[in-house]
C-alpha cells in the first residue's frame, strides 16, 4: 500500500492514519459526486459512514498510532450503486463481529462514541467485510434512487 | 463551521451552529461549546444551518450536554434538517438531549 494522494482518475484517496486526515475526504466525496450524479442525501451517508470508518480504523485499528496507510478504494459495480473500500494494514479485526451497541438511554450516564457501527449500519445499503495479506478492508455501499426509464 | 451566541430572555443562551459538524466543524467549535458548557445553564443549540452532522460532530455535542447537565443545567437542540435528526435519532442522543422543531418548545423546555 503505497501512495499519497489521488490516483488519475480520482478513484482512490490514500490518507494517513491521523484524524486531521479525515478532513481530505469531503472534497474527494464532492468530486466524485459531481462526476457520478451521487444525490445530496446519499452524499450525507457516504460522509457519515466512511467519516466513522476511518477514524475507527485509526483509533482502534492502529491504536492512535500515525502514518499507517489508509486508502479508500471508489467503483460503481452497476448504475446508481456506489460502492468504498476502506484498506488497512492494522491487526485482523471484523467490525462486524462486534456488538452493536444499544442507543443511548436517558437513564445511563452520556457517553461518548460507541454508536459507530450504529451509524454505518442505518446510513449504509451494504457493509462487508473480508481480511487482506496486509490486514482488512471493508466495504460499504450505497444506493441511489434510480428514475425509472419511460418508453419513448 | 460557525458558531455564534445570542443571549435569550429568562438566561437562556442561544448557540447557532452554521455548516457542516465533521471532523474539521467539530475541531472549530469544541473550545466555544466547551467554554459555553462551563458557565451556562440552559442552553439552546440551533442546528438550523448544520448541513452535516457525523460521529465526530455527535462527541461536539455530547461533551457539553455532559457537562450542563452535570452541573444541574438543561441543554435542548433545535431545528435539525432530516438527515441531521437521522443521525441525532441513530446514535440515541435525541433521547438524552432533546430535539425540537418549534422555537416557543424549545424555549419551554429550558424554563
Amino acid at each position: 500500500m503505497t501512495g499519497n494522494g489521488t490516483d488519475e482518475a480520482g478513484d482512490r484517496l490514500a490518507l494517513r492514519s491521523r484524524l486531521s486526515d479525515i478532513a481530505r475526504l469531503r472534497p474527494w466525496i464532492e468530486g466524485l459526486a459531481s462526476r457520478h450524479a451521487i444525490p445530496e442525501n446519499v452524499q450525507f451517508a457516504i460522509n457519515v459512514c466512511l467519516e466513522e470508518a476511518l477514524a475507527n480504523a485509526i483509533r482502534h485499528g492502529y491504536g492512535g498510532a500515525p502514518d499507517r496507510p489508509l486508502i479508500v478504494h471508489f467503483t460503481t459495480p452497476s448504475a446508481g450503486y456506489f460502492v468504498f473500500a476502506v484498506d488497512d494494514e492494522a491487526p485482523r479485526f471484523n467490525p462486524l463481529d462486534a456488538p452493536e451497541l444499544p442507543p443511548l438511554s436517558p437513564r445511563e450516564e452520556i457517553r461518548i462514541g460507541g454508536q459507530g457501527l450504529r451509524l454505518l449500519r442505518r446510513f449504509a445499503d451494504s457493509l462487508e467485510y473480508e481480511p487482506t495479506p496486509a490486514g482488512n478492508r471493508l466495504r460499504i455501499g450505497f444506493c441511489a434512487a434510480v428514475p425509472a426509464v419511460r418508453p419513448k | 463551521m460557525a458558531i455564534a451566541t445570542e443571549e435569550l430572555a429568562g438566561g437562556i443562551t442561544r448557540v447557532i451552529l452554521d455548516g457542516r459538524l465533521d471532523i474539521e466543524g467539530a475541531a472549530a467549535v469544541d473550545l466555544q461549546m466547551n467554554v459555553i458548557a462551563g458557565s451556562r445553564k440552559a442552553v439552546l443549540v440551533d442546528l438550523q444551518k448544520v448541513s452535516f452532522l457525523g460521529s465526530m460532530g455527535l462527541r461536539a455535542l455530547v461533551a457539553p450536554a455532559r457537562a450542563i447537565k452535570g452541573r444541574g443545567g438543561k441543554i435542548v437542540l433545535f431545528g435539525p434538517n432530516e438527515l441531521v435528526e437521522k443521525v441525532l435519532k441513530t446514535s440515541g442522543i435525541d433521547t438524552l438531549i432533546p430535539v425540537h422543531h418549534e422555537l416557543q418548545s424549545a424555549l419551554a423546555a429550558l424554563q
